[in-house]
């Protein structure tokens, strides 16, 4: 054990006195504030701190992602390149503890950093308020929009499985398959028209979603219904009137209460309702009108609508996002750990990059890799499909994506992400390291 | 267990990516190191004898046969805590200093905090880098940085010490004190793996050697046996006058045996101690190593007990009370143009740098007509004002040692 703290300690001194940390320390300790100051997002003070908040984290986020990358692959190659590693393997340490210490300095590293950098996050955002001399109407909608931690309820998908086999069924009776496309195509296609038309109401239509077991804290407390619209055509002045009923259906007459909106579409709104709506036994009914003022079918995109409620406080939540990202940075230096064991400086970079850059944007690979026809699809889903799903997904656990909405992490994610990340992935590119390294001839030279 | 090092059929074969281009550093290898013996490793460029070390301590694997180190694998932890390694360049992290670096290693033995700090401080002294110690390594000098190395490996009090070309870079004093070193380490019971082709070197200190050449041994035996001319002798003799010497002459042809007369010379290494001994008296500013023999200390006092504790701390406690007599009286009868042996001269022209240790730049005598006071002065405290009329008055002391030297004179 001393000796891996030994060589923890080394790699902590090495990257800070060969400047590679401190490159990317001054750029935080001097863009942070900039940021803090600068982004004044759509105007109001909400905005700004949503803009703030997320670009200062994405910013950090990313720095330290690439800074974990360079120093975990920097101090074993270096070292082996400049031999230094000769007179350390020949003491008293196996090769297991050197490796263990090079990526225990490197994470010891990361804490530091990240609790430096989200310590002056945390502190310009909840400042920022004071700063400005907030107005007691904005603080107020802060508090419940911002300076909080929401945990949402998404309405299930609906299922249509049966009603697509019935319209397939009488396509292919009545001979209308297009020739060309295949049948997975097709029911996929038809699938998606299905439940595209479950989540859409024509003029003067009703949409109703029903949610069961919803347990607010405190009744007095209010609920928030975000939604978005889509349209099928663009309404002159960009909004949509509606009415949206909100209570316990189950009874008659019901127990509703109702509110007029008028939002314009495809962006985020939020209607605050009282809690107290909520039924004793957790029911909850909410129930949309596509009000004749419109001349258009609204249409809610799959992620449109969502009921969120108090859940934590801003502080907690702000805590659990950071360790999401310590959990990634834990990850990543186990990858350039991993490359470094047999890959020389540039090309284990190269490789760590790559695969951070596609773990960035593995949801978006999935998702566009499965539009793809099927003859390919077949090729995918045994080559890349694997390959991807065994890289983290960081796009889907972006921290900014979480504090802009004030949306809880509950810690059921992050022991998931923490039990993926971490437990199974990160520890199998170790394993795969170590078992790299204990058989290499470190004092063998390929040109 | 007999042999500290032992090698059956040691093969090590270099292959490219692809196989080809077969390299046979080592070709079918049998050395047998015996315990507590100087051991050394000779042989031409490219004759494998880095990769053989490399093969001992499992920084290369064998390509066939096998090599016992200690009486295990030389990789293993147990087996490395007892050896020291210094290898053919001294591979030091730049960014520590000297002292963090010895501290490095030392925490990798595990070695706890009070023996590390102690034998850190030794260590520093004995290579002469006391003064630069909180230098970054990565700015110093070549045979700096390979003292560092050398202090390195001897972190652990090891039982095997595996020296590759070890005084490559060094002044002739550190090589003199290497060589030194290794016999005394031998005399400790320790065994000693030697690489060189600096003959010299091996010739002084080596009781057994192997001859390496393309990975064979060529020629292996007691260094006394291999290099001995039994048909011829020789005599020295003080000087003596030519009528004596036509005398020998004729008493030789008596036997029918051919006979040269000549002076000897000087070593070289002699004549350069020398000067270096001179320059280091008027304590001239260097900012390189110093040279002190304190290992001779450090080694004493482990000599005479078992408990390395007792040994560290006794070896400080002598440390700090450097033989001030012995001191003045070197530096008094430094002028004495007698003979002398390298040993003494050796040791005269270590021993003062302790006490009179100039900092990386001296004070000297501009700098001293100053109010600030250079920490040497520190302690003799009584003494101060006498030594700064002193220093304005002498014109010609340089050092305030040599002021403490005078006025003890004067008085
Ligand atoms: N990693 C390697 N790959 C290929 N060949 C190597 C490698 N290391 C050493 N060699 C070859 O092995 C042979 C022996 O090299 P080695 O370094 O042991 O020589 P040496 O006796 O230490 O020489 P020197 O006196 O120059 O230090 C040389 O021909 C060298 O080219
Ligand atoms: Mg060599």
């Amino acid at each position: 054990m001393h000796s891996i703290w030994a060589v923890a300690a080394n790699t902590i001194k090495q990257a800070l006195r060969m400047k590679i940390a401190a490159v990317f320390i001054v750029l935080l300790i001097v863009l942070l504030p900039v940021m803090g100051v600068s982004m004044t997002g759509d105007g109001t003070l909400k905005g700004r701190l949503q803009t703030f908040v997320s670009y200062s984290l994405s910013l950090t986020n990313l720095l330290l992602c690439l800074l974990t990358i360079i120093v975990s692959i920097y101090t074993l190659t270096n070292d082996i390149k400049q031999k230094q590693i000769y007179t350390v393997i020949t003491k008293p340490i196996r090769r297991f503890q050197l490796l263990l210490g090079k990526l225990l300095g490197v994470v010891l590293l990361n804490i530091a950093l990240l609790v430096l950098f989200s310590a002056i996050i945390y502190t310009i955002t909840v400042y920022t308020p004071k700063f400005y001399g907030a107005s007691e109407a904005d603080l107020d909608s802060m508090n419940n929009e911002f300076f909080t931690a929401r945990a949402a309820l998404t309405p299930p998908e609906v299922d249509v499985t049966a009603e697509v086999l019935d319209t397939y069924e009488k396509l292919k009776k009545t001979g209308q398959l297009p020739p060309e496309a295949g049948e997975n195509e097709i029911k996929a296609e038809l699938t998606r028209r299905k439940q595209l038309w479950k989540r859409a109401a024509v003029v003067g239509q009703w949409l109703v979603w029903e949610f069961n077991n919803v347990r607010v804290l405190d009744p007095n407390e209010s609920l928030f219904i975000r939604y978005k619209y889509e349209v099928s055509i663009n309404p002159p002045d960009m909004q949509v009137y509606s009415r949206w009923d909100v209570g316990d259906n189950r009874q008659y007459p019901p127990a509703y209460e109702s509110f007029l909106r008028k939002d314009p579409i495809r962006t985020f709104r939020e209607l605050e309702v009282p809690a107290y709506l909520i039924a004793d036994d957790g029911y909850l009914a909410i129930r949309f009108l596509n009000v004749p003022l419109n001349r258009t079918t609204v249409i809610f995109p799959p992620d449109g609508l969502e009921v969120l409620y108090k859940a934590d406080t801003f502080t907690a939540n702000f805590v659990r996002v950071v360790l999401l990202i310590l959990f990634r940075l834990v990850f990543l230096a186990s990858l350039g750990t991993l490359a470094a064991t047999f890959l020389s400086f540039p090309v284990a970079i190269l490789f760590s990059l790559c695969i951070f850059f596609t773990a960035t944007i593995s949801g978006f690979c999935l998702e566009s890799f499965d539009y793809l026809g099927e003859k390919l699809t077949w090729v995918y889903y045994y080559t890349v499909r694997p390959l991807i799903l065994l890289l983290p997904q960081f796009d889907k656990f972006n921290p900014a994506q979480f504090l802009v909405p004030a949306r809880i992490v509950p810690w059921s994610l992050l022991a998931k992400v923490a039990g993926l990340m971490i437990c199974i992935k990160a520890f199998l590119l170790l394993l795969l390291a170590l078992l790299i390294f204990k058989f290499r001839e470190i004092a063998k030279i390929i040109i | 267990m007999e042999h500290a090092v032992e090698t059956f059929s040691l093969t090590k074969i270099f292959s490219d990516w692809w196989g080809r281009n077969k390299v046979y550093a080592v070709d079918d290898l049998n050395l047998q190191v015996r315990g507590n013996e100087i051991f050394g490793l000779l042989g031409p460029n490219g004759s494998g004898k880095t990769t053989t070390i490399k093969l001992l301590l499992g920084l290369l694997y064998p390509s066939k046969g096998k090599a016992v180190v200690l009486g295990g694998d030389g990789a293993d932890p147990k087996i490395s805590a007892r050896i020291g390694f210094l290898p053919e360049e001294s591979y030091l992290y730049r960014y520590l200093n000297a002292r963090e670096t010895l501290d490095f290693y030392g925490r990798l033995f595990g070695l706890p905090a009070n023996v590390r700090t102690m034998r850190i401080e030794a260590l520093l002294d004995m290579v002469g880098l006391k003064a630069v110690a909180n230098r970054p390594v990565g700015t110093f000098s070549k045979g700096m940085a390979r003292r560092i190395g050398l202090a390195q490996a001897l972190i652990n009090d090891p039982d095997l010490l595996i020296l590759d070309e070890p005084t490559t870079g060094l002044d002739p004093i550190g090589t003199r004190q290497i060589k030194d070193l290794i016999l005394e380490l031998a005399k400790r019971g320790k065994t000693i793996l030697l690489c060189s082709h600096l003959l010299a070197d091996v010739e002084d200190v080596c009781d057994r050697i192997a001859i390496l050449y393309g990975g064979k041994i060529h020629a292996e035996g007691q260094v006394r046996d291999l290099l001995l001319q039994t048909n011829k002798k020789q005599i020295t003799t003080g000087a003596i006058s030519d009528t004596t010497i036509e005398r020998i002459k004729r008493l030789i042809k008596d036997e029918h045996a051919d006979c040269v007369v000549t002076s000897p010379m000087d070593k070289l290494e002699t004549f350069f101690i020398k000067a270096v001994a001179d320059a280091q008296q008027q304590a001239r500013p260097t900012s390189g190593a110093v040279s002190t023999t304190e290992i001779s200390a450090f080694l004493a006092a482990e000599a005479s007990q078992k408990n390395i504790l007792d040994k560290l701390v006794s070896a400080s406690v002598s440390r700090e009370t450097p033989s001030e007599p012995t001191a003045t009286e070197q530096v008094v009868g430094v002028d004495t143009s007698e003979p002398e042996s390298d040993e003494q001269l050796l040791r005269k022209l270590t021993k003062p740098a302790e006490p009179a240790r100039p900092g990386p730049v001296p004070p000297n005598r501009k700098i001293t007509t100053e109010p600030v006071k250079p920490k040497a002065h520190e302690q003799d405290e009584d003494k101060k004002s006498i030594l700064d009329q002193l220093i304005r008055q002498m014109p010609d002391s340089t050092s305030p040692k040599d002021n403490t030297e005078q006025t003890d004179k004067n008085q």
